[in-house]
């Protein structure tokens, strides 16, 4: 899975706790890079944060559903913007997964896993409809 | 002739001579009455005299006066018909005289006055007459019987002749007066009433004018704003009488629908004219209760007149005159001077009214003027009555584009504006709703509340965008600053949790960059909760400075050495310190500026580039500048940037995280070191700012 953060204490964190629950993880720094490295590996999920200097996490999410190729990728937002219209606003961008900051990162890789199993399952939206309902999963 | 009839025919006509002059030096009735009581009668060699008049309906004998006649012989015949049996009615009506010799011609020819005066002897009635007619008669009673001869006759008739010149005279001379009395009191009323637009106070001193000219008691009661009367004046010589009269009023307050008196008058508009005033209506009026009986009989009231002030078919109040002790009882003279009165009164009143509402309408214009709220009345069809400027200022349309005009025509979001605007009837307490409204392109939150008044509904219109904006930048702070904790918090408590999670071994590596990071993000937290302190002293003004020579380019330094500790790969920070003076500035500040402007410099600065303190030092003022190459600030923003709260890009869409206080902070400190912070700066090449502090002296 992808990482993007422009904080590398951040990246640091999910890298370590990621690779322990044995995931595969890439990093971005910002919003553009993301986009390249989506782009060219294919992941299957980006933990995505918002405020990121120049290429937002918004418009980072919004790119990815633009295209085809990156459409289905799912998304976990992993941000310090904690507001309901935030919330919404990931729910509306077809995000699975809505993290605030500051958040576990030793239950990161469970939660991780427990998306794509859900995912499996297909139940895709009714994730999406979870990020709204403020409680974190 | 005898030597004696000559002697007294002398003597009666030195006595007629002297008659002659004292009547005309004789002005008033009274003196006339005078001088022909004491010295007529002696004249004529009577006993005692009376003089009657025709009362002004000429239907009755007035007895004016007397002179000789025991009191208890004339009670009854004050006043008595002319159509009576009597010598001075027959007089007055034929204008004949009549000389009865004794008591015996007399029950002859009156037989009805038999029982009348029974020691009487001889008696003449003269008529009192102007030319020709009769207005009156003089009786002169004598002590013995006579036989009148013809020149003793043409004694009396002569005296009677002069005595009617002189009292038609002083009768013609007594209306006069008092028609110039009246002409003067409606001239001096009207002048009182004209001379103030306080027309209680007017009013007041009309009542005050009246008396004891003519009333003894004079009120004035109005009708209140509810239809009540208010009793507006009392006036009486006495002061003392006239505190009475209002606790009278207290204790007896009027019946709203007594059928006589101020009440009915106020109801039926119509005046109450009583030249007597007839025992049962006091009786009526009084009742059982023998306290007002008590009052009622001190007061002495003879006649009233009570005459509404009406002014445009409304009856404004009541004006009542009473005449008592000194007073003699009202005529139909003194009644129409009481309607002209009234009339001029209410006439004075009502334009007072007129003026003060038409000043009150002004005044308020004039307020709504000036008022910053924007005021809108609509009338019943909710069209535009007033549109004062504020509201003009508000919605960009003018009062005369608005006027007349449906407001939802005259501004396209009106309805949008008014929707949820709860109406509350006068008096009760409107609750504004904030509604953003685009208003000519331009978005406005306006504060609007309504008040419906029946006719029609008024609006008022707060102009809140200034308001809404620093309540939106300080709830974005709110927010900004949670999110600039919230990242370095989630980087401490990860690292934490990270590091004692017992399932997976860190690499050496990863557990020192694990600590490092706890130490540099807990540093950060710890600067941005200082940063919110420091302002928050900065506005209580409670910052504490230790102002001492300072060399910057030692500061400087140091500041360079610490920020390059965590400084991105990409950036190059360096410091030219060539030409650096002493300066006097508290060293922990200028230090804490220079961390913050280094610190902007390299955040604005994402692709890299070099960031450079320069310090130049002039005689008076030494500047440290930090330039950078990083995003720049747009023209229109370079001032707002040391606003408080204020963020370039609030949404964070570069990314770029702080407090938005830094640069406040920043320049709160230099002019307080009574320095200049500014800042030059262009989009995508990079920004400068400059510190610009005083030299040592």
């Amino acid at each position: 899975m992808l990482v993007v953060d422009d904080e590398r204490s951040i990246r640091l964190l999910c890298r370590v706790n990621l690779t322990a629950s044995g995931i595969e993880v890439l990093e971005a720094r910002d919003g553009r890079e993301a986009l390249e490295v989506v782009r060219e590996s294919r992941p299957d999920l980006v933990l995505l944060d918002v405020m990121m200097p120049e290429v937002d996490g918004w418009t980072v999410a919004r790119e990815l559903a633009r295209d085809e190729r990156t459409r289905d990728i799912p998304i976990i937002f992993l941000t310090a913007r904690a507001d309901p219209a935030d919330r919404r606003r990931g729910q509306q961008l077809g995000g699975v997964g809505y993290l605030t900051k500051p958040f576990d990162p030793v239950a990161i890789g469970e939660y991780v896993e427990d998306t794509l199993q859900r995912l499996e399952k297909g139940e895709r939206e009714q994730l999406s409809r979870e990020i709204s309902s403020e409680r974190e999963r | 002739m005898s030597t004696a009839e000559r002697s007294d025919a002398a003597d009666r006509a030195r006595r007629l001579q002297r008659v002659a002059e004292l009547l005309a030096e004789a002005v008033t009735p009274q003196e006339v009455l005078d001088a022909i009581l004491n010295e007529g009668v002696r004249a004529a060699e009577a006993r005692a005299g009376a003089i009657g008049v025709l009362s002004e309906d000429e239907q009755s004998i007035e007895i004016l006066a007397q002179q000789g006649y025991d009191p208890s012989v004339m009670s009854g015949w004050e006043s008595f018909p002319v159509a009576a049996p009597t010598p001075m009615s027959q007089v007055v009506r034929t204008g004949e005289p009549l000389f009865i010799s004794n008591l015996a011609d007399r029950n002859e020819l009156f037989p009805s006055m038999a029982d009348e005066g029974q020691d009487g002897h001889a008696l003449v009635i003269v008529p009192l007459a102007v030319e020709g007619r009769a207005f009156g008669a003089m009786s002169l009673s004598f002590d013995q019987d006579i036989d009148f001869g013809l020149e003793r006759r043409e004694m009396k008739l002569t005296l009677a002749r002069q005595a009617a010149q002189a009292l038609a005279r002083s009768r013609l001379y007594a209306t006069e007066q008092a028609l110039r009395e009246r002409m003067t009191f409606i001239a001096e009323a009207s002048e009182v009433l004209a001379s103030s637009l306080d027309y209680n106070n007017t009013l007041r001193r009309v009542a005050q004018l009246a008396v004891p000219r003519l009333a003894d008691w004079c009120a004035i009661d109005m009708v209140g704003p509810d239809g009540e009367i208010e009793r507006l004046a009392v006036a009486h010589q006495d002061p003392e009488k006239v505190r009475w009269a209002y606790e009278l009023q207290e204790r007896y307050p009027p019946e709203p629908d007594a059928p006589t008196g101020v009440p009915h008058v106020l109801r039926s508009g119509e005046p109450e004219f009583f030249p007597e005033i007839p025992q049962e209506l006091l009786d009526q009026s009084i009742g059982d209760d023998e306290e007002l009986r008590r009052i009622v009989d001190e007061l002495g009231i003879k006649s009233a007149i009570t005459v509404p002030l009406i002014a445009r078919n409304r009856t404004l109040g009541a004006f009542t005159l009473i005449a008592a002790e000194t007073h003699p009882p009202y005529t139909q003279a003194d009644f129409e001077l009481s309607l002209e009165l009234a009339r001029r009164a209410a006439v004075a009143v009502d334009n007072a009214r007129l003026f003060r509402e038409a000043e009150r309408g002004a005044n308020a214009a004039q307020a709504l003027a000036y008022v910053a709220d924007g005021v809108v009345l609509l009338d019943g069809e909710g069209s535009v009555r007033h549109w004062n400027p504020a509201a003009a200022a508000i919605t960009g349309v003018s009062e005369q584009e608005a006027l007349g005009r449906p407001a939802s025509d005259v501004v396209e979001a009106w309805d949008a504006l008014t929707a949820h605007v709860p109406l509350v009837a006068p008096g009760g307490a409107a609750r504004p709703v904030t509604v953003p409204i685009v208003f000519d392109g331009r978005e406005r939150w306006v504060a609007v509340s309504g008040v419906d008044f029946g006719q029609g509904r008024v609006y008022a219109l707060q102009d809140v965008t200034e308001e809404h904006a620093l309540e939106k930048t300080r709830s974005d702070f709110v927010a900004t600053a949670s999110h600039e904790l919230r990242t370095p918090l989630a980087a401490v408590y990860g690292a934490v949790r990270t590091l004692r999670r017992e399932d997976v071994e860190l690499s050496d590596e990863d557990q020192a960059q694990f600590l490092e990071m706890i130490e540099s993000e807990a540093t950060r937290l710890a600067r941005i909760v200082d940063q919110i302190l420091l302002a928050g002293q900065l506005d209580a003004d409670a910052v504490e400075l230790d102002v001492t020579d300072c060399d910057p380019a030692e500061i400087a330094a140091r500041v360079v050495d610490s920020a390059s500790l965590h400084l991105p790969h990409d950036i190059r920070l360096s410091v030219d310190a060539d030409g650096a003076t002493t300066i006097a500035c508290d060293e922990n500040k200028l230090r804490q500026v220079l961390v913050n402007l280094v610190d902007n410099a390299v955040k604005y600065s994402p692709g890299g580039g070099h960031v450079e303190i320069r310090l130049r030092g002039g005689d008076r003022r030494c500047l440290i500048q930090v330039a950078d190459e990083g995003l720049g600030i747009p023209f229109e923003e370079r001032e707002r940037v040391f606003e408080k709260f204020y963020r370039l890009d609030p949404q964070q869409t570069q990314g770029v995280g702080g407090s938005g206080l830094g640069l406040y902070i920043c320049r709160e400190l230099v002019e307080r070191m009574n320095g200049r912070l500014s800042v030059e700066s262009e989009v995508g090449k990079g920004s400068r700012f400059t510190v610009d502090l005083p030299v040592r002296r």
